[in-house]
This record gives structure tokens, C-alpha cells and sequence, in this order.
């Protein structure tokens, strides 16, 4: 018995020593915070990246941190910025660039990484992502997890109603739709994602080449209007309000989601963020797949919209913590860890480094749909002054007006043209109002 | 010291005129105005203060601070970041009332503050009449009434929006079976229904509560007489228990007034999320979402200083109630 109570006493001590001794080391590390607000698989990875970071050398310590969604992080952000305890790194979405540049708040991480060393050029990113995050030639945010909308298809149901794959034209694809309706395929041909005016909308007018909004779609100035009532963009919301009152498009609405409704083999197409590979493969018991979204007959298509978010740097931390997140988001950068990144999440690779590297590795030869969401980022040559993006200020506000008008519209309160109107003068108010505060700032 | 708990001596001698303005304040804060401790109980108006001092910073960090804070904001346009501020006088308030998305928020607020006050009452007046004719299984019967209470908004919410959902909610299959053609995604009134319905069933058990007790206390006595005289258990409930227990009523509605105008944010947040089209987008929702998804804090903070003005007039409101009918010594 004695010997027992000393073998535990002398464990104890042990575990106790080596308690302290790693307290001690901890204190030696330079530790630095990075809110995001990724859930599920892509949070698993995100935390996996910062633990193979953290073990990768031993001077700095990031801290992974979920505050929920995008607007939840966002506001979690601003209030602890405020409040002078704020993270080193934050996650924003491309819809929120605008801010993020006007904020005053951010350190540049082109600025960060000449402060520290490291090389880091807008060359090294793809154009079609860089063009969202690159302003006067510096890297202001590294885009993290960046992707675009796809269309996910259920190819048992396609094969069933005597397709092989979903039409490359809208008005083809229509077709298809109705007729895995009819031919009693299925009950719910598509399922509209939470975010379509992203993947249905915006990029529709992107793929398609129209202007969304005056001065390059806001590139080019404060003074842009959005214009999308006036352009085949109403054509498409036209399209999709049909296909709501045909029963050929179903809204999850709250208490469902629009994944488990495709993944569980109920709704026959998804058009969906590319990032959505984690869950589909995981999950989808059928012969799944995905293809590019369909564009207009006669038009040339052009490239798709970006999506994702990006890691954005606060101002008001010390020098340590600054070189803790240079390293970190240089880790990030890396071609293997942005290879290991895209091949988990589905994402895609942001730079042309691990686009080559999964490339030169066969993976999309493995893994085909991986490759979609790249393709068709980069299909039509040079972007154009409609399709390279979108900057508009505010566009978290415009965002919930648009969503309301169209689910106006949907429900039958308005017409498509009246919803779509409202929309675009309630959005350019939204657009004055940004100009009226930030004009002059830089 | 019996001169100090003479009421009359005690008066006389606050209402002095050399006293400083302040102190005279807090006398006529003190002054005995039949509810509450007596001004008797305390000789020295300081130690009164001090007592009241841990509330009185409560509210000055907690209410006063933030409301003022709130109250700056109203005028200004600011970037999110606090940056920059442009000084725009009452524009966020006229921007809100001439919105009429706003004016339909406040009538929808309206309307379903209204709806859902009286379902609460009348169905949890119902189950505590009930629970004094239930002889077996008291204790079972008012424990499954009180478990809504313990179960978080957001997930009662998000249950609710499952069972409704016409995807893959049980109910709503159940619904679709009958024929009824349940959306509460592109029907407005379905998702209003919903919505009443969540933010109702999570408020019974607290309506039933107080109405059980009151009822409880409502003497025993009085209704034996009735029932001798007569009365059927409705009668007496009409006659006897309803006029007893009108002060707690009264108090209820207010409370629930106040649940439904401030309180169902997050169940409306789970279960619609203020739509389809802002149809179930009430005051509150609108303020949560305008200045926490949308980061418009000027006009979030015009719409807070609408809600409060109407919290505020709630309040006093109640006061005046109980200080008028509510007897706590029933």
C-alpha cells in the first residue's frame, strides 16, 4: 500500500511539474486570436490547420475562435474593436471588403508581411480572387476560404428522366426541370439555397455579363447606382418566381436546411457554393455530381462570382503579435497547406501554387467537381468590367432588402419588376448613404 | 427612539427649509406614499442612499449608460468601426417613420402583441381552473405545464420551425394531408400563425403560474358559500375567482405585453427570421436585425428610442395598475 501511495504522490508530482513546465513554455509563445465562422467540417478543418500550426514550430500560438456566422463574427468584431479587445486575425466576408478597407481599422497584409519579411505578391493569387482583395497593387486581406456557386445536380434523378447531365443553357436546364417534375422523378426538381441571391442572382448577372451596378459595379467610384432592374437580371428573377409558383423549386425556409435537402436524395439540383464538397461527400448516399451554372442562350458566358471570406488584420496589437500572424497567415498561404485546405473543404486553392500542386497530384483527376468552381471562375478570358466582381458599401444592408423584396415577390405581395425596383432604390439609398460618410476616406 | 418613527415628527422635520436642494430631493424620494417600507425606517436620508446605491449603479451601468449611448447614436450616421461620425439631426428618426416597412412592422407588432397576449391569458386561465378540478396527478400535470419554461427560445423556436417546416416538419405533413395548404415561407399568415403560436405556448406556463396561485389564494370559504348557495364550479369561477384575481390580470397583461413587444426576438429568429418579406419582422426584430446584421446603427438606435419610449410608458403603466388594484396581502 505505501508503495502505491507513493507511486501516486510521485505521479502527481510529476503531472504537476510538467503542468507548470508547459504553463511556463505557453508564456514564452507569443499567442494571437483569429475569430472565424465556419461551422461544422469546415470549422473541424480550420481547427486542424491551427493545431498543425501551432505544432509546426514553437514560437507562436494561434487561438482559433467560433463566434458564430459571418454577421455574428462581424458584430463580435466591431463591438470588441470598440472595446480596444479585438482579435489579430478575422475572418470577413467578400461582402464586407468595402468596410473592411474604409474601416481605418485594418493593417494591410501586404503591409504586414514587408514588416516582417516575408514575400507575398498579388501574383501569387489567382486574378479572379485576387481581384476582389488586391487594391492599388496591395494584398489588403488574404483570401482564406474563397469559392463560388455551382450547380449541384442528383444524377440518379437526371438518369431516371432520360438525361445524362443538367443543360448548359438556362432555358434547356428549365426544360429539365419541369420535366423531372412531370415525369414524377421527384417532388422538389431544385432546392433554392439560403444564399441564391449570391448564387442565382449576382453571379447570373456576372456569367451573363451584365452590370449589377453603375461604375464597375462599384469598383470605380462611390458614386455607383445598382442598374440590375434594367438588365437580364430581371429575366432570371422572373424565372425563379415561375418556378416557385410551379412547385419546381421549394424554399427550405427555417427548421430545414437546403443541404440536407439535397443531400438526402428529396430535391434533384442545388445551386450551391463549391465549399459545399465537405458535406456532399460525406453525406449524399447517390450518384451525386455538380457542372457549371447555366448561362443564357446566345450570350458568351464570363467568369462566375467569388465568394468565401478572407483573414484581415487588426490594427492595435504589438509587434510579437504581429509577427505571430505573419507567420500564421504565411503557413496559410503555403502551396501545401492550401492544397490540403481546398482538398478537405472544397474550397478552392487561392493561389496559383496549389492550383498547380493539386493539379501536377492528379487530384481533379480523382476528384473532377473540384475543379468546377476554377473553371468556371476562369471561364471567358479577361473578367470584364461586369464580371470581375462586385464592390458595393454596405452590401450586408442591400443584401436583407433584396432578400425581403424578392420573397415579396415570391409570396405575390408585388410583381418580379415592382420587388426588383423597390430594391434597387432602397439599395441606392443605402449606396448614398455609404458615399455620404466615407467619401474621402481611403 | 420613538420620536424617530413618528411619522408626522419625521415629516416635519424633512419638509425644513434650510436643508440643501439635494438632500430635499431624496426626502420627496423617501416621502411615504402608502406602498412599500415606510420613510419611518430610516432616520438618516445617507443611509437610505447607501442602501440604495447597489441598484442605483445597477441601472446607471446597466441602463442609463447604454441609454444614452443609444440615445447619441440616434443622430448620427457612424461607421460601424466608430471612426467616423456625421451629425445628421433627426434624419434617422424621420427616415424610420416615413419607411413603410417600418410602419407595417409597427402594425404587425401590434397586432401580434395583442394576439398573443390573450391566447397566453385565456389558455393559461383555462389550465389553472383546471388544475384546482384535477384531484390525481397535480404535481405531473403542473410540471408538463411549467417545462416550456425551462427550454431555451432558440430552441423551442427551432423546433417549432422544424415540426412547421413544409419540407420535412411532421406537422406540416400532417397539414398538407388535410388539405391545407401550409407555407410559412411564401404565406405570410402561416408564418404569423407560427410565430404566435411558438411565442404563446413558450409563455403559458409563466401566465400559469401566477394564475394558479392567485386562484390558489382566492378563500376557500367563499366559494363553499357559493357552492351551498347553488354555483356550479363555473358560476363560482365567474362570480367568486374572476373579480379576486382581476389584479394579477391585469398585471399578466402587461407582462405580456412586454414579452411580446421585447422579449420573442430570438424565437422569431428561429422560426422565421423575420420573414418571408418582413411579415414576421417585429420592432424588435427590425432593431436586432438593423443594427447587428446590417450594422445601420443610427437607425437601430432611432428604433431603440422608439422601444423605449414605449417600454417606458408600459411601466408606468403597470405601476399605476398595481398601485391601484393589486393588494400582495391577498
Amino acid at each position: 500500500m505505501p508503495t502505491f501511495f507513493r507511486t501516486a504522490a510521485a505521479l502527481g508530482l510529476a503531472g504537476l511539474l510538467t503542468t507548470v513546465a508547459q504553463g511556463a513554455l505557453a508564456q514564452d509563445k507569443t499567442s494571437i486570436e483569429w475569430w472565424y465562422a465556419n461551422g461544422g467540417r469546415i470549422e473541424e478543418a480550420i481547427q486542424t490547420m491551427i493545431s498543425d500550426f501551432n505544432e509546426s514550430q514553437d514560437k507562436y500560438e494561434v487561438v482559433g475562435v467560433r463566434k458564430g456566422n459571418y454577421e455574428e463574427t462581424f458584430a463580435a468584431m466591431i463591438a470588441a474593436y470598440r472595446a480596444g479587445k479585438h482579435p489579430a486575425i478575422i475572418q470577413a466576408t467578400e461582402r464586407s471588403v468595402l468596410t473592411m478597407l474604409h474601416s481605418n481599422a485594418i493593417v494591410p497584409v501586404n503591409t504586414l508581411m514587408e514588416d516582417n519579411g516575408i514575400d507575398m505578391k498579388k501574383d501569387d493569387f489567382l486574378p479572379s480572387v485576387a481581384a476582389y482583395y488586391v487594391v492599388d497593387d496591395k494584398v489588403n486581406a488574404l483570401p482564406f476560404n474563397s469559392s463560388t456557386g455551382i450547380m449541384w445536380y442528383n444524377a440518379d434523378h437526371f438518369k431516371a428522366a432520360g438525361y445524362d447531365a443538367p443543360a448548359e443553357t438556362w432555358d434547356a436546364f428549365e426544360e429539365q426541370l419541369y420535366a423531372l417534375k412531370d415525369k414524377g422523378v421527384t417532388e422538389c426538381a431544385m432546392v433554392l439555397n439560403s444564399d441564391y441571391v449570391w448564387s442565382l442572382i449576382e453571379a447570373y448577372s456576372t456569367i451573363n455579363d451584365q452590370p449589377f451596378g453603375t461604375q464597375a459595379n462599384g469598383r470605380d467610384g462611390l458614386d455607383t447606382e445598382y442598374v440590375y432592374n434594367t438588365t437580364m437580371v430581371t429575366k432570371q428573377a422572373e424565372r425563379l418566381k415561375k418556378w416557385v409558383d410551379d412547385g419546381i423549386v421549394q424554399l427550405s425556409g427555417q427548421g430545414a436546411s437546403p443541404s440536407q435537402l439535397f443531400n438526402s436524395g428529396t430535391c434533384s439540383t442545388w445551386s450551391a457554393s463549391t465549399a459545399s464538397h465537405a458535406g456532399v461527400e460525406a453525406e449524399a448516399q447517390f450518384d451525386w455530381s455538380a457542372t457549371m451554372q447555366p448561362y443564357e442562350a446566345g450570350v458568351e458566358p464570363k467568369n462566375s462570382n467569388l465568394g468565401g471570406a478572407a483573414l484581415w488584420v487588426l490594427k492595435g496589437k504589438e509587434d510579437a503579435e504581429y509577427e505571430a500572424a505573419a507567420a500564421f497567415l504565411e503557413y496559410v498561404a503555403q502551396p501545401d497547406t492550401q492544397a490540403w485546405w481546398s482538398a478537405t473543404t472544397g474550397y478552392i486553392p487561392v493561389t496559383h501554387a496549389a492550383y498547380d500542386k493539386l493539379k501536377t497530384d492528379g487530384f481533379f483527376k480523382e476528384h473532377p467537381t473540384r475543379e468546377i468552381a476554377l473553371l468556371q471562375l476562369t471561364r471567358g478570358g479577361e473578367p470584364s468590367d461586369n464580371s470581375w466582381g462586385m464592390r458595393f458599401g454596405n452590401s450586408n444592408q442591400w443584401w436583407a432588402v433584396i432578400q425581403e423584396e424578392l420573397q415579396a415577390a415570391f409570396t405575390g405581395q408585388k410583381t418580379v419588376q415592382e420587388a426588383l425596383d423597390s430594391s434597387v432604390e432602397r439599395g441606392n439609398k443605402i449606396l448614398r448613404q455609404y458615399e455620404q460618410l466615407n467619401a474621402g476616406v481611403n | 427612539m420613538p420620536a424617530s418613527i413618528n411619522p408626522a415628527h419625521q415629516g416635519g422635520r424633512l419638509a425644513a427649509p434650510s436643508l440643501p436642494a439635494s438632500r430635499l430631493l431624496l426626502a420627496r424620494m423617501l416621502r411615504d406614499d402608502g406602498t412599500g417600507l415606510k420613510k419611518a425606517h430610516y432616520t438618516q436620508t445617507w443611509l437610505a442612499g447607501l442602501l440604495l446605491s447597489p441598484q442605483l449603479l445597477i441601472l446607471l451601468f446597466f441602463f442609463f449608460i447604454p441609454s444614452f449611448k443609444a440615445l447619441s447614436l440616434a443622430f448620427v450616421q457612424v461607421d460601424p468601426f466608430g471612426g467616423r461620425e456625421i451629425f445628421v439631426g433627426l434624419q434617422n428618426f424621420v427616415d424610420l417613420f416615413s419607411d413603410p416597412s417600418y410602419r407595417k412592422s409597427a402594425w404587425l407588432t401590434l397586432w401580434f402583441t395583442i394576439v398573443q397576449n390573450i391566447a397566453t391569458l385565456g389558455i393559461a386561465g383555462v389550465l389553472a381552473f383546471a388544475t384546482d378540478q384535477i384531484i390525481r396527478g397535480q404535481v405531473g400535470y403542473r410540471s408538463v405545464l411549467l417545462l416550456p419554461y425551462a427550454i431555451a427560445p432558440v430552441i423551442s423556436g427551432g423546433i417549432w420551425a422544424y415540426l412547421f417546416n413544409p419540407a420535412i416538419g411532421p406537422a406540416a405533413s400532417a397539414l398538407h394531408a388535410m388539405g391545407v395548404p401550409w407555407d410559412p415561407n411564401l404565406r405570410p399568415s402561416d408564418a404569423l400563425i407560427l410565430i404566435t403560436i411558438s411565442a404563446v405556448w413558450k409563455h403559458i406556463c409563466y401566465d400559469y403560474i401566477f394564475l394558479a396561485a392567485a386562484m390558489l389564494a382566492v378563500p376557500q370559504s367563499l366559494r363553499e358559500a357559493a357552492a351551498i348557495d347553488g354555483a356550479g364550479p363555473l358560476e363560482r369561477f365567474r362570480t367568486i375567482s374572476l373579480p379576486l384575481i382581476a389584479p394579477v390580470v391585469m398585471y399578466l397583461f402587461i407582462i405580456n405585453m412586454v414579452y411580446g413587444l421585447f422579449d420573442t426576438f430570438s424565437i422569431i429568429d428561429a422560426v422565421t427570421a423575420g420573414g418571408p418579406a418582413g411579415s414576421t419582422s417585429t420592432l424588435v426584430y427590425k432593431v436586432y436585425q438593423d443594427g447587428f446584421i446590417m450594422m445601420n446603427l443610427g437607425s437601430s438606435a432611432a428604433q431603440s428610442i422608439v422601444l423605449m419610449v414605449l417600454a417606458v410608458l408600459f411601466t408606468v403603466l403597470q405601476f399605476r395598475a398595481m398601485d391601484r388594484k393589486v393588494n400582495y396581502q391577498v
